[in-house]
């Protein structure tokens, strides 16, 4: 029994909080390096975040795989340090220095104590103007991207991906391939291909610069024109060719014998970030697949317990994108579970959300917002990914307000645009022989014994 | 250095609250701890405390299932819980105005959760658990390591033997019976912590606070911890496992136990894990990954627990072709050479330890967790402010001090993967 004055309805909100978006610095330096600085104070650490327009959409097919290894060879030293020495230099501040490659972008970011944010910017920059790329560093660095590639087929989520990636596109198109590459090419890389990629794409005009945290806007734009200021050239723009797929339904099994689960990719390619969908696809993406108590996940998790999760996500990017469903579910349901993910797709495009999914998913995303800017490093990424994306300069500031536009017609049409129930791909990392019987039922069954 | 708002309340009920206001923040996280975690399931329980997280939100008295998560997403927040060897929390962030919801959330299944479970919820929820566990150990190469480890760094009997999300046998046998006499003992007042940090007043926030955790009554049962949580010292008994898996590349880990959290020597292994593992100027990066070419990867970490002895793991993946026990003889050989280090080296790794705790702290429900951590098993959240300072009194001479005391070759246990031969 609960006791007198527990209300049994939840309570309703206070006075609302306001949330400004921090202010944003935006500068461009003589090379044509955009810089975005963000003053915030409080816990005294700062982010910076460069990302070159590098990302592994730029590299031929022959060398596909190039840019994670130009990527991760800059921690092979710098035209004045060894890797051990440029380790020691950063790690003595406590400074950390990390790469990414993406399709899009190479990002190199750093994180330290304020107080030691200009010695690290002044390493950062020696680290990307002028790297050494010593040859057994590139080698070394070389011989583990081939160990994870190797790996990928050991770990079933990676595998999964990377099936997904080649099934959902053509063959030959170039989000097709695995962003790290393939052994065949990998294992042909040479120090000269790092070099050359990092002289061509490693460019001051096309990449930007963000720089979040405790820091004076005047000291850190004086700072970043010291640091990036002799640096010269344009990285040439490069189209991908996203190469769509759009044919049948199909299965596809990639088989691993004796798994305990299934791990599923249900999808198919999709639009380019540029979309002027990108909202309504979003509160789309919310009510079928986004988060906890989506409607696939209510279905999968909540209601028949085949699942820990199962999410939905658009993957878009400058040249196209992919819509990718996601779960691992036991063995024995893989069928069932295919089932009802094909007829949670089928019903929303059919009969399109309801009006008050739309206010609860419009209301999350639009909410939830002030959340991913809580630390420098999520205010950083939100910015330097609007700008590799071409956003407009209010995009942040907008977006909650774009979230909020959104109608119950806006979503039913892209439903209806953007999702395509019978040209799903399936892919299914599994065991074969127990689950190919029953996914025939669903149509063409292709099972790959080597992938 | 770091400078963190603290206010301690309590009610009569036995709750604890720490409340730290920054009243310019336009988010709140809410953060409760319980006093419970793996460490209290006695043989045949094990996975019991995981279990009885995920039932926490299937419902409660004036919360429909499912509803909890869609209350706090409609309103801009997020929520989750975990749970591990020592304790279960629960925690969600959300804008500062809607704070009240989120009190009344956690109140409701605080104090009233059983009138809400049902054999049908409890079956589902076990399904998802399997699911979990499938899609973390088992359907994963190397998954079973840690739960591998456990077993042979602690002695039969011992609290922290057993994986967190325990065996499927287990999980395939508690019943409702077991949910409530467990809800009964352990999600009670008297044996959690309620932590608020971000935009909030602090007035307001404990009428609040009375008004909804004030009725609830402390609990009932027993809380004792099962087994012996101090036969620590013995070494393991079967030092040595070798597994072959579906896997192109030998991994070795290799185990060792450590003090607990509270000991003063805990912050010495902390560094000496950094010196070890951390960042790419640490020794066993330079040596295995840079000079040797052996290792595609190579790691460390320190699992503080609170209750008995904490653990020490340190890891390599070997390149292609590899061996496992030249990973083996490596990583000895580091580990044996933490017996000299320089000044240099533990300033190195107290810096990155530092900009590591700071990056944590950026975020609310992080800071939230913390102070949680430490009302709850040192009854003094203050200590967080300290954390910084603990590591920065770590010398050369006591980490020294501390690979005699505890890394030697005799407390260490080694687990190595090695590819199959058809792989």
């Amino acid at each position: 029994m609960s006791p007198a004055g527990f209300p049994s309805t939840p309570p309703g909100p206070g006075p609302v909080a306001p949330f400004s978006l921090p202010a944003v610095h935006a500068s461009r330096l003589d090379s044509g390096l955009e810089v975005r600085v963000v003053g915030r104070d409080g816990v005294p650490v700062v982010t910076a975040l460069l990302v070159l327009d590098a990302g592994e959409s730029t590299v031929a097919r022959g060398e596909a795989g190039l840019a994670e290894l130009t990527g991760s060879a800059l921690h092979g030293g710098t035209a004045r340090r060894s890797a051990v020495e440029l380790a020691c230099a950063l790690e003595d501040m406590g400074a950390r220095l990390g790469t990414g490659t993406y399709w899009d972008a190479t990002e190199v970011w750093l994180t330290c104590t304020a107080d030691r944010f200009p010695r690290a910017l002044r390493l950062l920059s020696e680290v990307v103007l002028t790297p050494g790329f010593p040859r057994e560093e590139v080698e070394r660095t070389r011989e583990r991207q081939l160990g994870g590639i190797r790996e990928r087929r050991a770990f079933p989520a990676q595998l999964a991906n990377a099936a997904a990636a080649r099934f959902f596109f053509r063959e030959g198109a170039t989000y097709g391939r695995p962003m790290a590459g393939v052994e065949e090419t990998v294992a042909g890389l040479e120090r000269a291909q790092a070099a050359d990629f990092a002289a061509r794409r490693y460019r001051p005009r096309g990449a930007a610069l963000v720089v979040a945290g405790d820091v004076s806007k005047a000291g850190v734009t004086d700072l970043c024109a010291e640091c990036f200021g002799g640096w010269r050239g344009t990285a040439a723009p490069v189209e991908a060719t996203a190469g769509a797929r759009f044919g049948e339904r199909r299965t596809v099994i990639i088989h691993r014998p004796g798994a305990v689960q299934s791990v599923l990719r249900i999808g198919h390619a999709s639009v380019a970030r540029a979309t002027p969908d990108y909202f309504p696809m979003m509160v789309l993406n919310e009510v079928l697949g986004g988060d906890i108590t989506s409607r696939l996940d209510l279905n999968l998790r909540e209601d028949k317990g085949f699942t820990y999760g199962v999410r939905s996500r658009f993957v878009l990017r400058r040249s196209g994108g992919m819509f990718r469903i996601a779960a691992a579910v036991a063995t024995e349901v893989t069928a069932a579970a295919v089932r009802e993910v094909l007829a949670e797709t089928e019903r929303l495009v059919a009969d399109g959300p309801t009006a008050a999914e739309v206010r609860d998913a419009r209301d999350h995303l639009a909410g939830i917002f002030p959340l991913s800017m809580e630390t420098t490093s999520g205010i950083a990424i939100r910015i330097a990914w609007a700008f590799v994306h071409g956003l407009p300069a209010d995009y942040l500031a907008r977006y909650r307000e774009r979230v909020r536009a959104v109608e119950v017609e806006d979503v039913a049409r892209a439903a209806v645009r953007r999702l395509h129930p019978d040209a799903l791909t399936i892919v299914v990392a599994g065991d074969a022989d127990r689950v190919a019987p029953e996914l025939e039922a669903l149509g063409p069954v292709e099972v790959h014994d080597d992938f | 250095m770091i400078s963190i708002p603290c206010e301690e309340h309590s009610l009569d009920n036995g709750l604890r609250i720490v409340l730290s206001p920054e009243p310019s923040v336009p988010i709140v996280a809410v953060n409760l701890w319980y006093d419970v975690g793996s460490r209290n399931e006695g043989p045949g329980q094990t996975g019991l405390a995981h279990l009885f997280e995920h039932m926490m939100f299937q419902g409660s008295r004036h919360v429909a299932g499912k509803q909890h998560f869609e209350l706090l997403k409609r309103v801009g927040g997020w929520a989750n819980a975990t749970t591990w060897f020592d304790r279960t929390n629960y925690f969600e962030t959300l804008p500062s105005h809607h704070l009240e919801l989120a009190l009344w959330l956690e109140a409701d299944r605080m104090g009233w959760m059983l009138p809400a479970l049902t054999a049908e919820k409890l079956e589902i929820e076990r399904d998802v658990v399997k699911n979990e566990r499938r899609q973390r150990l088992d359907n994963q190469p190397y998954g079973d390591s840690e739960e591998r480890l456990l077993a042979m760094i602690y002695p039969p009997g011992h609290p922290y033997r057993h994986s967190v999300i325990g065996s499927m046998e287990d999980i395939d046998g508690f019943t409702l019976a077991d949910l409530e006499s467990f809800y009964r003992a352990y999600y009670a007042p008297d044996n959690a912590v309620l932590t608020l940090c971000g935009g909030f007043d602090s007035a307001r926030a404990l009428d609040w606070i009375e008004r909804y955790f004030g009725g609830i009554p402390p609990g009932t049962g027993s809380r004792e911890i099962p087994g012996d949580a101090d036969a620590e010292r013995e070494n393991p008994t079967s030092p040595h496992q070798t597994v072959e898996a579906d896997v192109p590349l030998a991994r070795v880990y290799v185990a060792m136990r450590l003090p607990t959290f509270d000991d003063p020597a805990f912050p010495t292994a902390d560094v000496a894990s950094g010196i070890l593992g951390k960042g790419r100027a640490s020794r066993l990066h330079r040596s295995l990954t840079l000079d040797r070419g052996i290792a595609k990867h190579v790691g460390t970490y320190v699992d503080p627990r609170m209750t008995g002895a904490s653990m020490m793991g340190v890891w390599a993946t070997g390149n292609m072709g590899v061996e496992g026990r030249e990973l083996e003889a490596a990583i000895a050989e580091e580990i044996d050479g933490l017996r000299a280090v320089a000044e240099k080296e533990v300033a190195r790794a107290v810096a990155m330890a530092e900009t590591a705790i700071l990056r944590q702290l950026e975020v609310a429900a992080r800071r939230a967790d913390r102070l949680s951590m430490f009302a709850t098993h040192f009854r003094d959240p203050t200590r967080l402010s300290g954390e910084i300072d603990r590591l920065r009194a770590v010398t050369p001479e006591a980490v020294e001090a501390l690979v005699d005391a505890r890394l030697g070759p005799e407390n260490r246990a080694v687990l190595t993967y090695v590819p199959r031969a058809s792989a």
